[in-house]
């Protein structure tokens, strides 16, 4: 069955700059229903500006975002406000808001969104800490949490409201074995058991590729490799292989540009 | 030399789009309020912080600047034999310049750069932007309590810090000095005017506590998220703010005591 | 940071401020004569006003009883014009008082003292005090000294 039957974002020709570089260069993704899609590339290849765009923080120069027909960057504010609600992002640092307890920061979108009674918030929020092993933690504040707890707070945050699609910002990034292992695990199960769309923005491949469903590989402002985690290893090109395996030198280059190194070294001190 | 007019030109633009940029975050934090029942708390913590947090440093300067001023202000007067006046001298200088140009300095210094550096920080650890995942406008939520709170609390402090003082030049005139108790009170208010001079005062601490929580929100919103970019952005909370006060004071006193 | 320590805090600070405009208004600034509203306007010239200010006080017999409102130059008489307003209650001035310049303590403010005269009608609003005596100025002091000294 092609991964790509039921489309939930769609986008289309996607420019984007920033002063004087261009970001996003006439790109299209499609990312599929109730599965793990993510999107990999080196540093700096603007994946979190990807995420920022498809939530409508920032406005593309060119192209659309589709989210089931409606195009999020020409959306007012009130119905960008209720397309936020069937959104979850996890930022990279958590983001916690740390003027709140554990059980606020869970509580808040609950509280932004809906005019539920206090008891059915409380029972909501408790059930999301269970899901994520921090029922415990409710009443800490987010200073006294590790980063991997305040990590899997923030993500007890995005799924509160039941959201369609869950985005995670660098789950991965600087985590200790145990913390990893523990998001990798969480990140596939809500995502089976919930039923919803998850789409990671990562570079650590291991990881990334053990749990996603569908991949696309964006460098230089293009996607220059898509398909299953097993498609991919097939791939044929070097600049894919390169990132594939983690090797220090290909198309992108170990040498930063300089002049000849036995020219330098017998030049006199100017 | 091309160049450095092509440097200064681009240097200008920048800065005029900076100003562009406070101004937008100036009025759309005062035209979208969230909702009374979800703004007051946040107005009640926003005046905690920056507010009663500043009583103590608005108290005893006060007091000090007050007993300073009882103390010179006789120091010289006794040579004319008109130490008598030492009561008005000390009310009017406190109640027209003194309080709200020294609260001002005093709130930029301690309130102005923790505002800066809180807002700059959660800028930093992306807490902004998660609130405007959720759905929420950090404009309302965050800015806009901490700009009210600013705005509120400085006439307050201002009409405290003159108060102290003139209690602090009473003390060492009165008490200390030896000038008698009457002559002192009924010279002040022989010469200090309610609308002439403390309403005057008053509306220049309004127009600071404007103009600093205003520099204060904006540098930190504006801000470059890293750590470096938030000390940068505190220092010129603390620089612009402290100009713009002295500044204004200048004008503000030319148009209110220019013509006495 | 509980709540209802803020509150307090937040309270305290709004009554603080509360009773410190109260302190300036009264204590400080003397807001009891300026705002007893009313008083009637009287005038008077003086050939020399020396240092008199708007709001300095009037006063007879060394008690208060008005401020000096406006001093302008009458254009006619080519001399300073002083207004100033008497509290109400002081209605028993003479047509024939006289108004005097005089000053508080050597460095001290210049203010208006009334010595009242023997007419039966009194002073009312708009009313013009006719005898007057202009300031002390320490040049004609000194030349009236030296003048004395030299005829001796």
């Amino acid at each position: 069955m092609d991964p790509l039957s039921d489309i939930i974002i769609d986008i289309r020709g996607l420019t984007f700059r920033r002063g004087s570089r261009t970001i996003f260069d006439d790109i299209s993704l499609r990312v599929p229903r109730g599965k793990v899609t993510a999107i990999m590339g080196p540093s700096g290849t603007g994946k979190t500006t990807l995420l920022k765009l498809i939530g409508g923080q920032l406005k593309p120069d060119g192209g659309q975002i589709l989210l089931e027909g409606d195009n999020i960057p020409t959306l007012g504010r009130g119905d960008l406000f209720l397309v936020r609600e069937r959104m979850g992002m996890l930022f990279q640092s958590g983001a916690l808001f740390t003027d709140m307890s554990v059980f606020e920061n869970v509580a808040f979108p609950i509280r932004v969104h809906t005019d539920l009674a206090e008891e059915m918030i409380r029972d909501i929020v408790l059930m999301k800490l269970q899901a994520v092993g921090l029922r415990g933690a409710a009443k800490l504040m987010p200073s006294e949490l590790s980063g991997g707890m305040a990590r899997r707070v923030a993500l007890a945050r995005a799924i509160a409201l039941d959201p369609d699609i869950v985005m995670y910002d660098e789950p991965f990034t600087g985590q200790d074995p145990i913390a990893m292992g523990v998001l990798v695990n969480l990140i596939r199960r809500l995502n089976q058991a919930l039923g919803h769309t998850s789409i990671i923005v990562s570079h650590d491949i291991k990881e990334t590729l053990g749990i996603a469903d569908y991949v696309y590989v964006v460098a230089d402002g293009k996607v220059i490799a898509e398909g299953s985690p097993e498609q991919l290893a097939s791939v044929d090109s070097e600049q894919v292989r390169q990132f594939m395996q983690g090797l220090p030198d290909g198309p992108v280059p170990f040498h930063y540009p300089a002049p000849d190194l036995m020219q330098e070294l017998l030049q006199e001190t100017p | 030399m091309l160049d450095w007019i092509q440097s200064l030109g681009h240097g200008a633009l920048s800065r005029l789009a900076t100003f562009g940029r406070a101004g937008q975050l100036l009025v759309q934090s005062l035209v979208a309020r969230p909702a009374p029942l979800v703004m007051f708390p946040l107005l009640v913590k926003q005046l905690y912080f920056v507010g009663v947090l500043s009583l103590v440093i608005i108290v005893v300067s006060g007091a000090f600047i007050g007993m300073v001023l009882g103390l010179q202000g006789y120091t010289i007067l006794v040579d004319y034999g008109s130490e008598q006046a030492v009561g008005q001298m000390v009310a009017l200088s406190l109640v027209r310049e003194l309080a709200p140009v020294v609260t001002a300095l005093l709130f930029a210094g301690r309130a102005g750069s923790a505002l800066t550096a809180e807002i700059g920080l959660m800028k930093a650890t992306e807490q902004l932007a998660g609130l405007e995942m959720i759905g929420v406008d950090p404009l309302r939520r965050v800015i806009a309590p901490r700009f009210w709170a600013g705005f509120i609390s400085m006439p307050i402090l201002t009409v405290i810090f003159s108060v102290v003082g003139v209690w602090g030049g009473a003390i060492v005139a009165v008490d200390w000095l030896g000038i008698y108790d009457g002559s002192f009170w009924a010279n002040m208010q022989q010469s200090v005017d309610f609308s002439e001079d403390v309403l005057n005062g008053v509306i220049k601490s309004i127009v600071f506590g404007a103009v600093v929580t205003w520099i204060a929100v904006f540098e930190g919103y504006d801000c470059v998220p890293t750590s470096e970019g938030i000390s940068q952005a505190t220092t010129r909370t603390v620089v612009f703010s402290s100009l713009a006060v002295l500044g204004l004071d200048f004008i503000l006193t030319a148009l209110m005591f220019g013509e006495l | 940071m509980r709540m209802r320590t803020m509150e307090i805090g937040v309270g305290f600070l709004m009554l603080a401020g509360a009773v410190a405009l109260a302190v300036l208004a009264l204590n400080i600034s003397g807001l009891n004569l300026a705002d007893q509203g009313g008083g009637y306007k009287v005038y008077a010239r003086f050939e020399n006003i020396g240092g008199l200010t708007a709001r300095a006080k009037v006063a007879m017999s060394g008690v208060q009883i008005g401020e000096v409102t406006a001093i302008r130059l009458d254009p006619k008489f080519l001399v300073a014009e002083v207004e100033m307003r008497i509290r109400d209650d002081v209605d028993f001035l003479s047509t024939d008082s006289s108004a005097q310049i005089l000053t508080a303590g050597l460095l001290g403010e210049q203010y208006i003292g009334i010595t009242p005269g023997a007419e039966d009608v009194n002073l009312k609003d708009g009313d013009r005090i006719q005898d007057t005596q202009s300031a002390l100025v320490l040049e004609d002091l000194v030349g009236k000294f030296l003048f004395n000294k030299v005829s001796e």
